[in-house]
């Protein structure tokens, strides 16, 4: 095994594993149309509700796919093939984490014009919103797949997967919220952008090496 | 500790759950050698496979491979090895040949195929894994040993969900990789006195 084909397959495993991916974009959608049904229509009142809507949504959609992410490799050893391979496995784990980023945000990037344009969103906050998903998604995926690695051996492990990360993920969601509602106001948002930046920077140096010594404890028993 | 061996376990003292399963375990493989864990059920032969592997860490002892111990850090001896434990590590997900290039992606298509033909794997190449049997699914998992050119086979159960013909593809298989100076530890019940003289006893 060698880095680029364990990445190659990752990503041949998310294809053929496509109905997952698609169960937690289909999440997101049905937030965000929802949303507005319960809630209130008025185009006022959504457009400044709109990036805690898309975010809220973004998040527990993050959260559904993160909980089953190494379960299948738990089930039928691959993790142990993992671990025994002689490759990094810090490194193997920030693979897992880019594909499958990729295969769940892009998809929600490609969306979101839409889905903006049904929260009136205003143009002024819809690159601001596209920028905080950029650089505060990858945070979410990095500080979510440590929870996962840790439960992998657990059943029924959804709910504690949930409970440990949902703290962590606050400040990414203040954050992204707090960037978009600046733009949307027409003040300067960058600091707000640097913030979740340096969240995401401090998951990726942490996250790799965590979520490698708890995937090996799950597996050791 | 210095050593002619190929692989040495020096008092090795492993613990599952608060329980002693081997205390002071010695022993070394040289190279064509096989070794055979013999016990019986719960006496840790799993465990000590996983921790030779790397998988697991043992309470103490040392492991030495090529002379440099490798007890704290085993990437030196993952290098040259590879595991079959009781999970297989194949992809359900994805075909056989998608399985064997994922593992192997330096083995030319040529080599695969002719492994998958050894094997009677070669009709399932473009199957999904999860469409075949227990015992296809295991021989999938042997396709990789003779594939990896690695030099220490750690084996546990090795056996399991193969027919006779398989088993006897899997021991000439051993033999095979004997003759050309590999290393071989695996647990099973099976006599194979004719290719594995040594074993290592754990006693309950």
């Amino acid at each position: 095994m060698t880095y680029r084909s364990f990445l190659i397959y990752e990503f041949l495993v998310l294809w053929r594993r496509k109905q997952d991916v698609f169960n937690a974009l289909l999440f997101f959608i049905i937030v965000v149309i929802l949303f507005p049904l319960g809630v209130s229509a008025e185009p006022a009142f959504l457009a400044q509700a709109a990036s805690g809507i898309i975010w809220c949504g973004v998040v527990l959609s993050i959260l559904i796919s993160i909980d089953h992410m190494f379960k299948e490799d738990y089930q039928d050893g691959s993790l142990e093939q993992w671990i025994v391979s002689g490759l990094s496995l810090p490194l193997l784990m920030l693979l897992k984490v880019m594909a499958n980023w990729v295969v769940i945000i892009l998809p929600l990037l490609i969306m979101m014009p839409l889905l903006s344009e049904m929260l009136f969103m205003p143009n002024t906050s819809f690159w601001a919103l596209v920028l905080t998903l950029l650089v505060g998604t990858p945070g979410l995926f990095l500080i979510g797949v440590m929870g996962a690695a840790l439960t992998v051996s657990v059943r029924q492990g959804t709910m504690l997967v949930m409970l440990l990360i949902l703290p962590l993920y606050l400040p990414v969601l203040i954050f992204a919220t707090s960037a978009v509602q600046a733009a949307q106001s027409g003040l300067p948002y960058s600091g707000f952008l640097a913030m979740l930046l340096a969240l995401s920077l401090m998951s990726l140096v942490v996250s790799p090496f965590m979520t490698a010594m708890a995937i090996k404890a799950s597996v050791s028993g | 500790m210095q050593s002619s061996a190929s692989l040495t376990i020096s008092d090795l003292w492993i613990e599952r759950g608060g329980n002693d399963l081997c205390k002071g375990l010695s022993f070394s493989i040289h190279p064509g050698e096989a070794w055979r864990v013999l016990g019986g059920n719960g006496t840790g032969k799993t465990s000590l496979l996983k921790v030779i592997a790397g998988i697991s860490m043992p309470l103490e002892g040392e492991i030495f491979y090529l002379g440099q111990n490798v007890t704290s850090d085993r990437s030196p001896l993952q290098q040259e090895m590879v595991y079959l434990g009781h999970l297989m590590g194949v992809k359900s997900a994805l075909t056989v040949e998608e399985n064997l290039r994922w593992y192997c992606p330096e083995r030319s298509l040529e080599e695969l195929h002719n492994v998958a033909k050894d094997l009677g794997l070669f009709p399932f190449l473009a199957s999904l894994v999860k469409t075949l049997s227990a015992g296809q699914q295991r021989r999938v998992a042997l396709a990789r040993l003779w594939l990896s050119k690695k030099t220490l086979w750690l084996l546990d159960e090795p056996f399991a969900s193969l027919d006779v013909e398989g088993g006897v593809m899997l021991e000439v298989c051993i033999q095979q990789h004997l003759t050309s100076g590999g290393l071989v530890l695996l647990s099973t019940h099976q006599s194979l006195s004719s290719i594995i003289p040594h074993d290592v006893v754990l006693q309950p």
